[in-house]
């Protein structure tokens, strides 16, 4: 048996920064399970089936229950986590295919999920006037 | 008897540059295992083969081969279970040392450094440490390990990066610190909470499917993640004490 590293269980590592990308990652990938469905059987099958109709999903009935303050938590929920559930997905997607592991990947996936989801916000607050 | 072709790959460092595949024909029964097909390879026919193997019946973990592709416990891996011929090599993701035999160090350090054992001032008096039912349920599947390696020959993420922790080794970690007699978790924790930690894992699950023993690697893992983000959380919030781990970089 070679010998073994003894240093292995001494040297203390970083703690990683993961548990927060995981954490919006997972956050995202509830809501993505939850809202996605719904809103798929809705316009999907909803109007067709005459369940719902056309004016309720109304432009109008949309924009106001949109930038309606409690639609800020459909817009967190439908789009910005989502941003960082895909975003981590691609990170590690990109690891897993050896594409890219360095920083630089890590920087531009969430990079581009935080940018995102600032236009995503922005629009919304820009919307409310 | 019936009798079987098996493709065996073939690896002596003092002859071969690299590993070859070699047949071989091995007559077989319904209770004939991989294991046995090697002894009978290694009596009759061959007896420069190397293999490792111990107990026979699935408990010193030993015996793990790649049978066809899948890691597997050869002695617990039945001949008749392959009417179409097997192909064996050694476990993936570790450096092969001779034929089926593979250097398991990297293995045994992630395991050393996860402390795997019981942390725990002696009980009084010669007393027993007493656990309930329930407190035994929590970590129960987990402690049913017989570090076999197959779950690392299974995971992708340790073949890409053999220095991530990988699922006995964290199932450990997880399994005692999920112990009421234990109170080692904080020595544990900075080794689960760094990127070669129980973050090394995206979740593939092969792990707990190729696991011989039921022990759900992935489940303990992703149990893990929780944990490590809640003591992430709680080191924030008391700055004062020395971190657990390093400085963020
Ligand atoms: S978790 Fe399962 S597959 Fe992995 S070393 Fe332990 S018994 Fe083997
Ligand atoms: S020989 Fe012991 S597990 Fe197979």
């Amino acid at each position: 048996m070679p010998m073994l590293n003894k240093n292995a269980s001494q040297t203390t590592p970083h703690r990683s920064d993961e548990p927060i990308w995981w954490s919006l990652f997972s956050a995202g990938g509830v809501c993505v399970a939850m809202l996605v469905p719904a809103i798929t059987l809705l316009v999907l099958l909803g109007i067709p089936l005459g369940l719902v109709s056309a004016e309720q999903l109304s432009y109008q009935r949309l924009h106001a229950l949109v930038f309606h303050p409690l639609g800020l938590g459909v817009v967190l929920g439908a789009m910005v986590l989502p941003l960082f559930h895909a975003m981590h997905r691609i990170h590690h997607g990109l690891h897993d295919l050896k594409l890219a592991h360095g920083r630089l990947a890590k920087w531009l996936c969430y990079g581009s999920a935080v940018l995102l989801s600032l236009l995503v916000l922005g629009l919304w607050f820009s919307g409310l006037g | 008897m019936p009798s079987m072709a098996i493709q065996l790959q073939r690896y002596l460092p003092e002859r071969d540059s690299t590993p070859h595949w070699q047949a071989f024909n091995v007559e077989y029964d319904d209770s004939t295992s991989v294991l046995d097909a090697l002894e009978q390879i290694k009596a009759e026919q061959d007896s420069s083969l190397s293999y490792r193997w111990s107990c026979r019946m699935a408990i010193c973990g030993s015996c793990g081969v790649m049978v066809n592709g899948v890691p597997k416990l050869g002695c617990k891996t039945f001949l008749r279970d392959y009417p179409k011929g097997l192909q064996l090599a050694p476990l993936g993701n570790f450096p092969v040392e001779k034929d089926l035999i593979v250097d398991m160090s990297r293995f045994l350090e992630h395991l050393t450094a996860i402390k795997p054992y019981l942390i725990a001032e002696a009980a009084p008096q010669g007393q027993p440490h007493r656990q309930t039912p329930a407190q035994l349920a929590r970590y129960k599947q987990f402690s049913n390990c017989i570090n076999c390696g197959l779950c690392y020959a299974a995971c992708p993420q340790f073949g890409l990066k053999p220095d991530f922790l990988g699922p006995a080794a964290i199932a450990l970690a997880h399994r005692y610190n999920l112990d009421s007699r234990d109170s080692g978790k904080a020595e544990r924790m900075a080794q689960l909470n760094s990127d070669n930690g129980v973050w090394g894992c995206t979740f593939v699950g092969y792990c707990s499917t190729v696991c011989p023993k039921g022990v759900d690697p992935a489940a303990a893992v992703n149990q893990g993640k929780i944990a490590s983000t809640l003591d992430g959380v709680i080191q924030w919030f008391k700055p004062a004490k020395a971190s657990r781990n390093k400085e963020q970089r």
